[in-house]
C-alpha cells in the first residue's frame, strides 16, 4: 500500500508543526511565564462549590476555600441532592463559617445547573468554581485576579494538580496534567486557551451573564463555557504560578470513564459551534479545527494502526502455518536485522523530540510548584498513556451516538 | 501582546517546512545512497555475466572449458543471490523514490540470463549441478502468498546452505513484465497465476509447500 508512507509523513507534519509553535511560543516567553498581574484593585469573589455526594472531600476543600489569602464575599455550596453525609458535613461546616451557604437542589439537576442556580444567588464581581474534590492553593485567587484588570478577560484559569500520586495511575495523571497545563499556558500567548477546568476557574460574573452560564446539556460544561466565552470574544487566561490540588480517578475503570465523559463533551461543542468554524478569529481557526483535526487524526491513527495489527497477526498466523506444514525454522537471526526506512529515523527524531520537550516542560513546572516524577514513567506516559486516547475518542463517538450521555 | 503572538501560526509553518524538507531532502539522500549501492553491485555483476559471455565466445563454440564454466557460473549464481537479498532488505525500507523497483528488473533480467546460461551448460558439459529457480508474484502479493513466499524463501536458504556448490539457487520475480523473464516461464509452462514455483531442473514444478528434505529429494 503506497498511501501509507505519505499518511504517516503527514502525521508527522503535523506532530512537527505543533511542536515547533509550543517551542516557539515558549522561547519568546519563557522569562514571564509564570508572572502575573499585580493589581490593586479589590475585587469581590464568590465561590461555587457544586457537590453531589462527596461526603469524602468536601470539608477539607471547603477548608482550603477558607484559608485562601484573599478576601471572600461567600462560599455558595449547591447540594445537588446527595444521598450521602455531604448534607450534614455542610451543616456542621456552615456552624463555622459564616460565609458558607448552601443551596439544596429538590432534586439532582447536574453540575452545569446546579452552577447556574448558583450563579443567581452569588453577589460578587467575580465568581471562582471549585470542584468539591479540589483544593485551591492559598495564592490561588490572590494570584488570578490581576487578569481581570483587562476588561475583556472573561475567566482565568491555574495547574491543576494531582493530589493522589500514589498509584501508578496517579503518577501518569500528574505528568499528564502538568503538560496540559504548561501547554494550557503557552496557548494563552495565542488566545487560544480552549479549556478552564472544573477543579478551579474564575470568572469574570458579567461575562458569565453574557453566554447565559453554563450548557446543561453538555457532558462537560468547563469546556463548553469557555467555547461559549471565546465563541463571544472573551478573553481566556492562564496563571501558572499558582494551582488547585484536584482528585484523580485511581482506577482505569473511572479514569476511563472520564475520558469518554471529556471527549464527548468535546464532541458537542464541535457540533454545537460547527457554524463558526472558519470564523469568529482564533476560535474557528484555531481551537475548533484544532478539536477537529485531533479527533480526525486520532481515529484514522487508530483505524490504519488496527489495519496493519490485523495484517501481522494474519500474516504471521499464516506463516506459522506454512513454516509447521513445510517443517522449517519459525524465527531465523535475520529476521532481527531491520534495515531502517527513512519514516523510522523521522519517528525516532520526533519521539525524542517531544521526550525532550515534556522534559522541559517537567523540570521547569518541578522547580515551581515542587512536584517530581519518575523519569521511567515518562516514556511509559508517551508510549502507552497516551496510545489509549484514540481508542477512547472511538468509544466516545460511539456512546454519542447510541445516546449514552450520562455521566454519574 | 497576544495579538502580535499569532505570528507564531506562521512562522512555525515556515520553519516546520523547512525542517520537514530538509528531513525529506536527507531521506531521498539515503534512499538515492542505497539505490547507488544496489546499482553498483548490479554493474560488478552485469561485467562479471559479460565476462563470462565473452570468454565463451573467444573460446569458440566447439570448445567449452567446462570446469571453468561451471565454477564461474557457480560463483556468479552465488553472488547475485546476496546481492538479491540486499536489494530485498532495502526495498524493504524504501518509501520516498520507488527506484529501486528498477534495480529489481535489472536484476531479473540479469537472472534471466543466469537460469539461460545455467541451462546451457547443464546440457553442454553435462554438469551434475542443479538449478532450482524460485519464481515469484512481485506486484502486490496476497497476504497468504507472502506468508508462502516466505516460507519457501526460508527452505530455499536452508537448502543452498546445505547442498551450498550443488545447486544453482535463482530467485526472480515472475510478474515484472519482462519480456526474457516471460519467455523462460513460457518454456518451461510456468504461469503467473500459479506463483510461487519452485522449478528444479527445468523439469520439476513445485507450488505446494514442502519441506527442504522433500525437495531435497528431487535434485
Amino acid at each position: 500500500m503506497r498511501l501509507l508512507p505519505y499518511v504517516y509523513l503527514a502525521y508527522m507534519f503535523l506532530s512537527l508543526y505543533f511542536l515547533m509553535m509550543f517551542l516557539m511560543i515558549y522561547l519568546r516567553n519563557m522569562k514571564k511565564m509564570f508572572s502575573y498581574p499585580e493589581t490593586k484593585k479589590k475585587y469581590s469573589v464568590s465561590f461555587l462549590v457544586p457537590a453531589w455526594n462527596e461526603q469524602d472531600t468536601i470539608e477539607n476543600s471547603i477548608k482550603d476555600i477558607e484559608n485562601i489569602d484573599y478576601e471572600i464575599n461567600e462560599i455558595i455550596v449547591i447540594n445537588d441532592k446527595s444521598s450521602d453525609k455531604t448534607p450534614e458535613i455542610l451543616k456542621r461546616l456552615a456552624k463555622n463559617y459564616p460565609n458558607l451557604r448552601i443551596i439544596n437542589n429538590e432534586k439532582n439537576l447536574g453540575k452545569a445547573e446546579s452552577l447556574n442556580r448558583g450563579l443567581k444567588f452569588a453577589k460578587s464581581e467575580l465568581i471562582a468554581v471549585v470542584d468539591a474534590d479540589s483544593y485551591p492553593v492559598a495564592d490561588s485567587i490572590k494570584k488570578m485576579v490581576g487578569f481581570f484588570d483587562d476588561e475583556k478577560v472573561g475567566v482565568v484559569t491555574c495547574p491543576v494538580l494531582v493530589r493522589n500520586r500514589d498509584k501508578f495511575i496517579g503518577k501518569l495523571q500528574a505528568i499528564e496534567y502538568q503538560i496540559i497545563s504548561f501547554s494550557r499556558k503557552l496557548l494563552d500567548y495565542v488566545d487560544a486557551i480552549y479549556v478552564t477546568p472544573g477543579p478551579l476557574a474564575l470568572y469574570r460574573k458579567r461575562a458569565l451573564e453574557d453566554v447565559g452560564g453554563f450548557d446543561k446539556r453538555n457532558m462537560t460544561e468547563d469546556i463548553e463555557v469557555t467555547w461559549n466565552l471565546a465563541h463571544n470574544r472573551w478573553r481566556r487566561r492562564m496563571c501558572l504560578s499558582t494551582g488547585v490540588f484536584s482528585t484523580a480517578p485511581e482506577k482505569f475503570r473511572g479514569w476511563f470513564r472520564q475520558r469518554i465523559r471529556w471527549n464527548i463533551g468535546g464532541l458537542q461543542c464541535i457540533y454545537k459551534y460547527r457554524k463558526s468554524l472558519f470564523k469568529e478569529g482564533i476560535f474557528g481557526w484555531f481551537i475548533i479545527p484544532l478539536f477537529i483535526l485531533s479527533t480526525f487524526l486520532g481515529l484514522v491513527g487508530l483505524a490504519i494502526f488496527s489495519y496493519l495489527l490485523t495484517r501481522r497477526t494474519i500474516s504471521n498466523f499464516l506463516y506459522t502455518k506454512y513454516s509447521i506444514v513445510a517443517n522449517t525454522s519459525l524465527i531465523v537471526l535475520e529476521d532481527f536485522y531491520i534495515t531502517p526506512s527513512i519514516l523510522n529515523y523521522f519517528g525516532v527524531i520526533l519521539f525524542i523530540f517531544g521526550l525532550i520537550l515534556t522534559l522541559i516542560m517537567l523540570s521547569i513546572l518541578k522547580e515551581k510548584v515542587f512536584v517530581r516524577e519518575n523519569l521511567l514513567n515518562i516514556p511509559f506516559f508517551m508510549l502507552i498513556y497516551l496510545s489509549f486516547y484514540p481508542i477512547i475518542m472511538l468509544i466516545s463517538i460511539g456512546d454519542m451516538i447510541v445516546g449514552k450521555r450520562t455521566w454519574r | 501582546m497576544l495579538t502580535s503572538q499569532k505570528h507564531v501560526f506562521w512562522q512555525a509553518l515556515i520553519v516546520t517546512v523547512l525542517l520537514f524538507g530538509a528531513g525529506i531532502f536527507m531521506g531521498i539522500i539515503l534512499e538515492n545512497w542505497r539505490v547507488n549501492r544496489v546499482d553498483y553491485l548490479y554493474r560488478q555483476s552485469e561485467i562479471l555475466l559479460l565476462d563470462l559471455r565473452a570468454h565463451g565466445e573467444i573460446a569458440g563454440s566447439t570448445y567449452i572449458d567446462c570446469e571453468t564454466s561451471i565454477a564461474q557460473n557457480l560463483v556468479f549464481a552465488d553472488r547475485v543471490f546476496s546481492e538479491a537479498e540486499t536489494l530485498a532488505k532495502y526495498e524493504g525500507a524504501e518509501r520516498l523514490s520507488g527506484e529501486l523497483e528498477l534495480e529489481h528488473k535489472k536484476y531479473d533480467v540479469l537472472r534471466a540470463l543466469l537460469w539461460s546460461r545455467s541451462i546451457e551448460l547443464r546440457k553442454k558439459c553435462k554438469a551434475d549441478f542443479h538449478n532450482v529457480v524460485y519464481i515469484y508474484d512481485y506486484d502486490e502479493p496476497t497476504l497468504e502468498i507472502v506468508a508462502k513466499q516466505g516460507v519457501f524463501s526460508r527452505i530455499l536458504s536452508e537448502l543452498k546452505e546445505k547442498r551450498g556448490g550443488d545447486i544453482v539457487l535463482i530467485p526472480m520475480a515472475g510478474d515484472n513484465n519482462l519480456s526474457s523473464v516471460s519467455l523462460m516461464m513460457e518454456l518451461y509452462n510456468v504461469s503467473e497465476e500459479e506463483l510461487p514455483v519452485i522449478l528444479i531442473d527445468e523439469g520439476v514444478k513445485i507450488t505446494e509447500l514442502q519441506s527442504s528434505e522433500e525437495i531435497e529429494e528431487f535434485l
